[in-house]
């Protein structure tokens, strides 16, 4: 790679407006800032920061150094875009209306494969008293297969966790592997659930590694729920994000809190998964690690603004990893494979579609991702906007089926989760109502087993106001499932236990 | 504003599917001009007519069997090869097909929707149930809350709307 320039160490695109600059210098100060950083060497970095923005943020400077810049390299980038809209054109009226874009990411035919990178990978395992037996048997013998499964390059670290946490391996530990496994299997379960106590230590531990070609990443297994420390768990997992570190989830069981989870895992560009048996757990384990052979780009994120009218209702990945995004920008995107799309599909609120434009740009931002190389990752920043036509009557041409069919298991999606909003709100008349519908629709795709488990829990809500220990996760996650594109159709796992 | 057709429920201009009851909102006006050109309309008819004849293996034989003979042209349609079968009406271009699909039975002038009922056979009953269909369901003549399931015996007769429906069961 040619030299970097100061707009490389910005992230950001030859063409950035004085407003990017400014966004973008303000998000890594905050990041890098003496009083915050930890690792050794960002002070340097931050220094970096700081005189690449005093450079480009005087527009005098700013010219004589783009006069200076070598020529921008010609290269196509190796993703390529691609936006299928729910309508044609945005219609001029001055009621809100709704507006949908699928976007898929892929890699382009020709872009060169780098070879597979080595991970850097930390076990959080939750040791609290209810891990006792099968589960935390499952997860043992789980993890020493994974550790004789790694290439030497592969970095793997272990850490247990419950009102307290303990590093268990090291990472890039140089212990023999027996010595290792036996440390695995003489893990005790007892005690509390912590998580974030468990999830600080793996952050400390993965950190050591991640600012090599490595793909970092934290799955957390747990199967109860932490209390009190939810939003510093939250805030860890930003920070673990603005590291390229993600993190995946392993709910087993009732007790967890899957809207926590969910929320922090959706942070980093990760996602979260529900077992009710003890079987799966490793299904998700050995399916996660296969996930990374098959990744391609890392830490995809999408920086965006929209203007005043226009909000992001929705956003929802679909492949890999089906999971609600956190709607704010930028937009954590995570992994892009290497032999299929990355699917998103966003929903778009505009108001007050301006009368005398003749086009709206929805929202305008930059996509930015690294692909590890076998010496470092090389970070990619292009430009993705998304805008369409304004026209004045309302386009009744039909949207594209790809389209249709994401949105017709996405709002069954939806109609979970409403159903469960109406329940924390105490109206259990249209939580059973959505979730009767619900399960009319189930039915017509064919989902006898969700439909069933969905009608069982109807039941249960007029009889106790509430959902069952299980059956709000086992639609949820149910009902995600669904919206894998075909072909991609992981084993249905709602069964009862 | 626009409004679902099926829960009158207020979505906005744009929007694909009620919020509310999951129906889809767009294509309507597609339907129509497709079904003109009549030539897919009968090859899917000639599909689903195929359907009842041709007889299913038996996976799991039921304790109890039966059998949907339809009042008004006589024929009968066995129910094989599970324990629960969705009643309704195939239409184009939706997604939803039922296991036992009425539409050569002049399903739709009489009123079956889409997803009507369903028959679900145990070891020793059968259990009919509505599902939320537009116009209901009459078992005997009565008409039979949506979502609950109701036993049904030899002789009944469950009317989709107009479409009437003995039920044949043999223990």
């Amino acid at each position: 790679m040619a030299e970097e320039t100061l707009y490389d160490v910005l992230g950001l695109p030859r063409d950035a407006t004085p407003e990017e600059i400014r966004h973008s210098y303000r998000d890594m100060a905050r990041r890098l800032h003496p009083d915050h950083n930890v690792n050794l060497g960002e002070t340097e970095l931050f220094i970096g920061v700081q005189e690449a923005f005093e450079v480009l943020s005087d527009p005098d400077r700013k010219k004589n150094y783009d006069l200076g810049l070598p020529p921008e390299p010609l290269m196509i980038p190796p993703i390529s875009v691609q936006i299928t809209y729910s309508r044609n054109s945005l219609a001029r009226m001055s009621e809100p209306q709704l507006f949908y874009a699928m976007v898929e990411l892929r890699v382009h035919a020709d872009a060169e494969h780098p070879p597979t990178s080595p991970i850097n990978l930390c076990l959080v395992l939750d040791c609290s008293t209810s891990m006792q037996g099968v589960r935390l048997d499952t997860v043992k013998s789980t993890a020493i297969d994974l550790v004789r499964q790694l290439q030497s390059e592969d970095i793997l670290s272990i850490v247990k966790f419950s009102d307290r946490a303990e590093v268990i391996v090291p990472a890039g530990s140089r212990a023999d592997r027996r010595s290792v496994e036996t440390r695995i299997q003489v893990l005790q379960a007892g005690g509390g659930t912590e998580i974030l106590q468990g999830l600080a230590l793996g952050f400390e531990e993965i950190r050591r590694y991640c600012s090599s070609n490595r793909i970092s990443h934290i799955i957390l297994i747990t199967d109860g729920r932490t209390y009190g420390d939810e939003e510093a768990c939250i805030r860890l997992a930003d920070q673990a994000s603005s590291y390229g570190i993600s993190i995946s989830a392993l709910g087993i069981g009732s007790q967890w809190n899957d809207k926590f989870l969910d929320e922090m895992v959706s942070r980093t560009g990760g996602n979260c998964k529900y077992v009710s048996r003890a079987e799966d757990i490793r299904r998700f384990i050995l399916e996660k690690i296969n996930g990374f052979e098959h990744s391609f780009a890392e830490n995809a994120t999408y920086t965006f603004s929209t203007p005043e009218n226009v909000f992001l209702n929705y956003a929802f990945r679909l492949h890999p990893d089906t999971s609600p995004l956190v709607t704010g920008s930028p937009l954590v995107l995570g992994s892009i494979p290497r032999d299929s799309n990355h699917n998103l599909l966003l929903e778009f609120l505009a108001n007050d579609v301006p009368p005398k434009a003749d086009h709206l740009t929805l929202c305008k931002g930059r996509l930015t991702y690294e692909v590890p190389s076998s010496t470092k990752k090389r970070k990619f920043v292009h430009r993705l906007d998304i805008a369409t036509m304004i026209t004045d009557e309302f386009d009744l041409e039909p949207p594209p089926p790809n389209l249709m069919q994401a949105m017709s298991r996405l709002t069954l999606y939806r109609m979970q989760e409403r159903a469960r909003e109406d329940i924390g709100d105490g109206n259990m008349r249209d939580a059973t109502r959505r979730l009767q519908n619900l399960a009319t629709h189930l039915l017509a795709q064919g989902q006898r087993d969700l439909a069933r488990s969905v009608l069982g829990e109807v039941a249960h809500i007029q009889q106790n106001q509430t959902f069952s220990e299980e059956g709000d996760k086992r639609i949820k996650y149910g009902t995600r499932a669904l919206l894998l594109p075909p072909g991609t159709k992981e084993k249905q796992h709602d069964r009862v236990s | 504003m626009i409004e679902c057709p099926n829960c009158h429920n207020k979505e906005m201009p744009g929007a694909l599917f009620c919020h509310e009851c999951g129906t889809q909102l767009v294509d309507a006006t597609r339907l129509a001009t497709q079904s003109i050109n009549g030539g897919s309309t009968d090859k899917l008819a000639q599909t689903f007519q195929s359907i009842p004849q041709v007889p299913i293996p038996p996976q799991a034989p039921a304790d109890v069997a039966v059998s949907l003979f339809i009042m008004e042209t006589g024929e009968i349609l066995p129910l094989e090869g599970r324990t629960e079968f969705t009643i309704g009406r195939s239409a184009e271009g939706q997604p939803i097909l039922p296991d036992i699909d009425l539409a050569p039975y002049r399903a739709y002038e009489q009123g079956v929707s889409r997803l009507h009922a369903s028959i679900s056979l145990g070891k020793q009953q059968a259990l009919a149930t509505d599902l939320g269909s537009a116009n209901g369901t009459r078992l005997n003549g009565q008409k039979i809350p949506p979502h609950k399931p109701y036993q049904i015996k030899h002789g009944d007769v469950l009317t989709l709307g107009k479409l009437k429906i003995q039920l044949l069961i043999r223990r």
